[in-house]
């Protein structure tokens, strides 16, 4: 590629730590030195890259990286939010959105789950994630099944607009005439070192309800397909490179010298160790604790999560 | 190896249940509580928050082992609060007012509860006011702030200043850490002390209160 252009790197796994740690490396030692609008003054460039990563087996073991950065009951009650909208409500009014970093509320722009099943169109809402169920229940080749996040009026002047763009999906037959449900992401902008591995066990967890709310639709049995994840911008912020690099002076190894000094089982977690986690982190996380802490979430919204925290205490259910 | 470096080292590999036994198993044997938090508990705890200090193990590890050193204490909890036991240091600690980002924080409190403090844990987007209450009724050492917003970092002055008005100023240290805040900005706004990272925290509280 010559100088000036954007590598443009693909990742193909089967699980979500494989293809994780070879897209950390690919855009590590592929990418092209640039600044964002985030990195401080003293922060080198961002490593950065177009990425698509391919996930054969959105569900296979082991599912958990245990690098990212937050607990495993953190990273349970984040999955609500995108999955069960349960942070929709700390999102200000459009009143407060429109006027952009002159607001003073700090609450936040927008969520994933509230533009996917909320998403309001001259003064309408639609919910895209019900279409994409509807469309492909009727027409599961259809190419139009998807859902937008982007808003072009609020999103421009805020200061933290939506990463995630679009989620595309479609059904196909395998050689035995079963169905399998592929899915699509493309994101604008991704922080692949402290994000991507958080967002994707989130999208992943919306791809198999999309999936098992077109079975029920059907009567069909599906089941999940590869997941691709297109992101225009792959980044490891230059904050971040200390991490990444470590520093011998010190005795910080680097953070690939810390993925070659452990096996890929000691680096990653199983969905059997982690669901109890989801449940109860026993530090204050998980769904248990968020039900508890969160007083002002809204009845129906209470309800899904309880109803999820229910499934989660049957074996059989994988998170 | 002893019942110490037993739970010291199921605090790190984060093995709650065992830690449960191994605590519950020392306690029926009569060895002081005090020994049993130190030597076993806060030295796993440590233990790991060296290891997440060089880079050799992740935050969500540092969490599952804060989670056993926790079942632990809750066991000894009753038993050094009969016998009157201090912690080395109280701390308050919270994510300022308009944030609600508290990863940054919840590691910080594990590894300051993991080196011997009292934590007093406020929670994300704490008004002003309440880290003043909070430092006065408790009569804390410390406060910790963190903040991962621009727009909300500008709260952590108006926390020094309300620790001012409220009298405290002086006897209760003050540390900041969050994404977008700096030593310059811990200067600027008359903090005692900045963290570049939650591991270092631990190190920065210890120095500032000489300990």
């Amino acid at each position: 590629m010559e100088s000036g252009n954007i590598p443009v790197l693909t990742v193909i796994e089967d699980t979500i730590p494989r293809a994780y740690e070879k897209a950390i490396k690919e855009v590590w030692e592929k990418g092209i030195s640039i600044r964002t609008e985030y990195d401080r003054s003293e922060d080198p460039p961002s490593k950065d890259a177009t990425v698509m990563i391919a996930v054969r087996e959105p569900f296979g073991q082991p599912r958990f990286h245990r690098s990212f950065a937050d607990g495993l009951g953190g990273l349970a009650e984040y999955v609500q939010e995108v999955v069960h909208g349960a942070h929709d409500y700390w999102v200000k009014p459009v009143e407060e959105i429109i006027k952009a970093v002159e607001s003073q509320d700090t609450r936040w722009t927008y969520t994933y789950h509230g533009r996917l099943f909320e998403y309001m169109i001259e003064a309408e809402i639609v919910n895209q994630i019900d279409y994409i169920i509807d469309k492909l229940s009727q027409t599961g080749h259809s190419r139009r099944a998807q859902a937008i996040t982007w808003n072009p009026k609020l999103d421009p002047p805020t200061e933290d607009p939506p990463c995630l763009q679009r989620v595309w999906g479609r059904l196909c037959e395998d050689e035995k005439g079963d169905f399998i449900f592929n899915m699509n992401t493309h994101w604008r902008s991704r922080d692949l070192f402290k994000a991507w591995f958080e967002n994707v066990i989130a999208i992943t967890t919306l791809m198999r309800k999309i999936a098992e709310r077109i079975a029920e639709k059907t009567g069909k049995r599906i089941r999940l397909g590869r997941y691709v994840d297109i992101s225009d911008s792959l980044h490891i912020y230059g904050s971040y490179f200390r991490e990444i690099e470590g520093d011998p002076e010190r005795g910080i190894q680097s953070f690939f010298e810390m993925l070659e000094s452990r096996s890929f089982e000691e680096r990653t977690w199983d969905s059997d160790f982690v669901k109890p986690f989801f449940i109860d982190d026993g530090i204050g996380k998980g769904l248990k604790r968020m039900l508890e802490r969160e007083k002002d979430m809204p009845e129906n919204v209470r309800r899904s999560i309880e109803n999820e925290l229910q499934k989660m205490k049957d074996d059989d259910y994988v998170v | 190896m002893t019942i110490f470096e037993k739970i010291a080292d199921e605090v790190q590999k984060g093995h709650a249940a065992a830690v449960e036994a191994l605590v519950n198993e020392a306690v029926s044997k009569n060895i002081p509580a005090d020994r049993i938090m130190d030597d076993g508990l806060v030295e796993g705890m440590n233990i790991v928050g060296e290891m997440f200090k060089n880079n050799e193990c992740f935050i969500p590890e540092v969490l599952v082992s804060a989670r056993a050193m926790t079942v632990g204490l809750g066991i000894l909890k009753p038993i050094l609060a009969e016998k009157n036991v201090k912690p080395i240091g109280k701390a308050v600690i919270g994510t300022i007012q308009g944030d609600l980002h508290d990863i940054g924080k919840n590691i910080v409190g594990m590894l300051l509860q993991g080196a011997g403090f009292e934590i007093i844990d406020l929670g994300a987007d704490v008004r002003v006011d309440r880290f003043v209450e909070s430092a006065k009724a408790t009569n804390a050492d410390l406060v910790g702030m963190s903040a991962l917003l621009t727009t909300t970092m500008i709260n952590m002055k108006t926390v020094i200043d309300g620790l001012h008005k409220a009298g405290i100023r002086d006897r209760v240290k003050v540390i900041i850490g969050g994404a977008p805040v700096s030593q310059d900005y811990a200067d600027r706004i008359g903090a005692d002390g900045y963290a570049t990272d939650a591991a270092s925290g631990v190190d920065v509280a210890k120095k500032l209160l000489n300990i």
